[in-house]
């Protein structure tokens, strides 16, 4: 297949004349690697402007929320300002006035009912999963379709009687009612997500371990749950951004005691105007755990978002 | 015969135990409440006029489909859905290809990229009412006022564009990550094939590229008019429907109806008709869920 | 140590009206090395799970030592399986991994390292022994398999197509090592393969199975010499017997214009069931190569070298069955003729396999 030629003269020669290359390579050779040259900085710098490109579609979507943490920085006054004041004092007295408001109390309702309503997602999630994938049951793809199915029924479908119901057994304005209901809002998405990572463990390895004498709880136990963890974890980030970032059945449902952290923020548009400083120390607090979740779970988010179609 | 039968069958029901607690806390929790909606649609409920309640038929759907109020909102709901899910997707293709190449911090332009998306969607909502579009001190203005357009009243005077812009900021990064995946998805020697053959790279985008992104761009597309359905912070905090319901989609103006009219037979009525209407889009979503959930488990 | 022994065993997956495996019946003696062989979906992996209690045993019985395992779950079988993909748990370390089964058994924790590391050393893998599968190599891998299994001395070895994930040169020389190793711990080993090399040279015995039947269960040597059919003829040796239909005459069968004396029972039986045709079978090293007229006449398609020999492949010049007839043999000479050069293809030694040209038993012994 190969020249015999070629490959020996050039191996004997490279070495002795690397010393002074110049003088020995012939010109059209140097023009070729000259106009190569060119041809690559030529790309590079294509590929600079794309790249930039990139830099300020990235800044640009991400603009509104920095502008939102620089206002909760700022004094009421330097909030309202045409042009817009980039140059001030940070001041935490707007976290101070909003927490002191009472907004903790909320932050801390989203925070159970979050925790909460995840822990219940997963203890029913994760036998319900493996049920679906590594030892399916009859009629695994109508289960699947119901449990989707239910992700398909708009809210507003159900509300009134979930008000209804909530009412009259005294839940209003419980925030168990809530963690019931975020719990039934994400156990379709995370049950079809982690039967996606459940699909990925080879089943002899539920084999194998059948073999060597652990029990089916033993070999879930042992080997396939520290295999599946991390998309348990990615699951478990996406019911959190879920639960957290949720408004409809909380300002349905809840009024004083068990209000959530979006809710909280309804109070800032109504009553005397608005505070923008204030309210977006409390839009930051709001937000600030969910987006944390997000950025760590971002490898995972597509497949949650596409109830573990997309890897 | 029947002994081994006896055995498949204490088999099954070890299989579906696990399974059982997630499927019957599922039906109860969703299933049930929508038998009662169905219910209600049929009475004639005020909460306001107790003892009021009775029987009448399918007549809250006729009312529902007499009320202007009621189309004008149906209508709002398919313009905010198929606009910002159009737009996002067009929008997310751009970035999901700014992002499909190696640059110094993509990874950091990709978080924060997707932060429109995880922000909370009521906190969302107050920052575009306030800080963006606020005629006086909102940066939109301030941007356009050197093109003489600086004193626009965004969101009064184009209430339900400015929820979409809203929506739109937060759904773009959904659809680039759909479509950054299907990207990323995307086989190289195909597309080294197709240079060697001797296409550039529009022919070979158009080629090769687009066919290969069409699932993921009608999966994100579908997903998101099913995730859009449920939009209500984001009309509650910017617009509260208003002026009249000009920007009101289906959820608020049953929120409407049912919590501050109090009309519980009619709003249930106009949920049933939502459902339906979902189905609709729920159908193609499920074929196109189960064709891509069975194409990349026959792909692994 | 165990004997093991199907009984009508069947297994019969669900949806599906024909069984995976279908009334097997096999005795295997105690230390015994015995390879399952057949084609994908012969139902021969279907039979080994059933031992290791992976599927059911829908009808008859798999008994170890006398003890019926109906019903027995794997864990309790004393049986130890390789995996063609090894299924090492990627979590543990080669240690973890092949101490498992002892801590599951519930062994203090010295006595299972000192197991392992025994196991290990019998394996070359005393150095790897804290590093996690994924770091390994995919020999490396295949012998942890292999230790994970040797480390409970169990009662028998199940191994499912344990090389298949290898290149070539080394499943070649793994072959020869699990052979040794299972000799020198004698015990009982059922090995699935549907390499049919890999059975002959691995195996005690060897049971070609097919559609979920079994065809023949014997030695290496008796499968090669006397195949009870047809698609045992074709299906061990390599390459293939040649088979070829031809019509039945007085002294024998007619191929190619002329005639290939058979064995004076082959003719009686043939006459017996009134047979004017038959299905006959000639290994390729039973043909030598000769020039046109000494044998029957064929004209070169390929030659394959091989180095030390060549393998001829040709097809029939005179042809009486209307189809052409294709041959292969084997010749020493390194130059046995040019592409499309008519040479002579002339029996050599051994006797003509003859079968029944529609049930495909064989005919005389």
């Amino acid at each position: 297949m190969s020249d015999p030629a070629r490959p020996t003269s050039t191996a004997a020669e490279t070495p002795r004349k690397s010393a002074s290359t110049e003088a020995v390579v012939p010109r059209p050779s140097t023009e070729n690697v000259h106009r190569r040259r060119r041809a690559h900085r030529k790309h590079r710098g294509v590929g600079m402007i794309w790249s930039a490109l990139a830099w300020i579609v990235g800044l640009g979507f991400f603009f509104p929320v920095l502008w939102m943490v620089l206002t909760a920085f700022k004094h009421e006054r330097e909030a309202y300002t045409d042009p817009p004041t980039l140059l001030f004092t940070p001041t935490l007295d707007q976290f101070q006035a909003v927490l002191g408001s009472g907004m903790g109390l909320t932050l801390l309702n989203s925070a159970f009912a979050t925790a909460v309503s995840t822990a219940c997602v997963l203890a029913l999630g994760i036998p319900a999963a493996f049920a679906l994938s590594l030892r399916p049951v009859k009629r695994t793809q109508d289960v699947l379709f119901f449990f989707i199915s239910t992700k398909m029924l708009p809210i507003v479908a159900v509300i009134i009687p979930l008000y209804v119901i909530v009412n009259e057994i005294g839940m209003l304005d419980n925030i168990w009612a809530l963690i019931v209901l975020y719990t039934a809002m994400n156990l379709p998405i995370a049950i079809w997500m982690m039967r996606s990572f459940f699909l990925e463990v080879p089943p002899e390895l539920l084999e194998a371990a059948s073999m060597d004498g652990a029990s089916l709880a033993t070999a879930v136990r042992r080997v396939i749950l520290p295999l599946v963890s991390p998309g348990i974890a990615a699951t478990a980030l996406i019911c959190v951004i879920f639960s957290w970032n949720e408004f409809f059945f909380a300002v349905n449902l809840t009024a004083v005691r068990a209000q959530t952290a979006p809710v909280s923020l309804v109070g800032f548009i109504t009553g005397e105007g608005l505070f923008w400083a204030r309210l977006s120390a409390a839009s930051t607090l709001a937000a600030l755990p969910v987006v944390i979740a997000g950025w760590i779970a971002q490898n995972k988010l597509v497949r949650g978002l596409s109830f573990g179609a997309i890897k | 015969m029947t002994k081994q039968s006896t055995i498949s069958r204490a088999e099954g029901w070890r299989r579906r135990g696990p399974l059982l607690p997630a499927l019957i806390f599922t039906i109860v929790v969703t299933q049930v409440p929508f038998a009662f909606t169905l219910y209600y649609s049929t009475q004639s409920w005020n909460l306001v006029r107790p003892g009021s309640r009775e029987f009448i038929g399918l007549r809250n759907y006729l009312y529902v489909f007499r009320d202007s109020q009621f189309r004008e909102v149906a209508l709002n709901t398919v313009i905010l859905i198929a606009g910002t899910v159009l737009i996002s997707a067009v929008l997310g293709l751009a970035v999901a290809l700014l992002l499909n190449r190696t640059f110094r911090g993509r990874g950091v332009v990709r978080t924060l990229v997707i932060t429109p998306f995880l922000i909370t969607p009521v906190a969302g909502a107050l920052l575009w009412k306030t800080a963006m579009f606020d005629p006086v001190f909102g940066l939109v203005n301030f941007v356009l006022q050197p093109l003489g357009l600086g004193d626009v009243e965004w969101v009064s005077q184009f209430p339900l564009a400015s929820v979409m812009a809203n929506l739109i900021w937060r759904w773009t990064p959904f659809m680039m990550l759909l479509i950054l995946a299907g990207l990323q998805s995307m086989p190289t020697d195909v597309l080294e094939a197709g240079r060697v053959d001797g296409a550039g790279p529009i022919t070979l985008f158009r080629e090769l590229t687009l066919p290969h992104l069409r699932r993921f761009i009608e999966l994100g597309v579908v997903l998101g008019a099913i995730y859009l359905i449920n939009t209500f912070g984001a009309v509650y905090m910017m617009t509260q429907g208003g002026p009249g319901v000009e920007s009101a989609n289906l959820p608020f103006y049953i929120y409407q109806r049912a919590f501050l009219g109090f009309d519980i037979g009619q709003a249930a009525a106009m949920g049933v008709i939502t459902v339906v209407a979902t189905i609709l889009i729920s159908t193609l979503a499920l074929r196109l869920l189960f064709k891509t959930f069975t194409a990349t488990r026959e792909a692994a | 140590m165990a004997e093991i022994a199907y009984k009508s065993a069947s297994c019969i997956y669900e949806g599906t009206d024909t069984p995976a495996v279908d009334r097997l019946t096999l005795e295997i003696e105690d230390g015994e090395f015995v390879v399952l062989v057949g084609p994908s979906g012969s139902g021969k992996s279907t039979a080994l799970r059933m031992l290791a209690g992976l599927e059911d045993i829908d009808e008859g019985t798999i008994t170890i030592n006398g003890t019926d395992m109906v019903g027995v779950p794997s864990k309790d079988r004393d049986i130890a399986m390789v995996f063609q993909n090894y299924a090492l748990y990627p979590n543990m370390t080669v240690a973890e991994n092949m101490g498992f089964a002892l801590k599951m058994r519930g062994l203090a924790k010295d006595e299972r390292r000192r197991k392992v590391e025994r196991a290990a050393q019998l394996l070359d893998l005393t150095e790897m022994l804290d590093r996690k599968p994924a770091k390994l190599s995919g020999g490396q891998r295949q012998r942890v398999a292999m230790g994970r299994a040797i480390v409970r001395e169990p009662q028998v070895f199940c191994m499912d197509e344990p090389l298949s994930n290898l290149d070539a040169k080394l499943r070649v020389q793994t072959r020869t090592q699990i052979a040794a190793l299972q000799r020198r711990l004698g015990a009982t080993t059922v090995y699935v393969t549907h390499d049919q090399v890999e059975a002959m040279t691995m195996g005690d015995r060897v049971a070609v199975l097919k559609d979920g039947l079994l065809q023949q269960f014997a030695t290496p040597t008796e499968l090669y010499d006397s195949p009870v059919n047809a698609f045992v003829a074709g299906f061990i040796g390599s390459p293939a017997m040649n088979l070829v239909s031809a019509p039945v005459t007085s002294e024998g069968v007619k191929l190619g214009g002329t005639t290939l004396p058979l064995e004076r029972d082959q003719l009686a039986e043939l006459h017996e069931h009134g047979l004017t045709s038959a299905t006959v079978g000639l290994r390729p090293e039973q043909l030598e190569v000769a020039h046109p007229g000494e044998g029957v006449d064929v004209r070169i398609d390929l030659v394959e070298e091989l180095g030390s020999d060549s393998y001829v492949h040709a097809h029939l010049t005179a042809d009486d069955t209307g189809e052409p007839a294709t041959l292969v043999a084997r010749s020493h000479s390194r130059t046995p003729g040019r592409l499309g050069e008519t040479i002579a293809f002339r029996k050599s030694h051994g006797p003509v396999h003859v079968f029944h040209p529609e049930t495909g038993q064989r005919l005389a012994a």
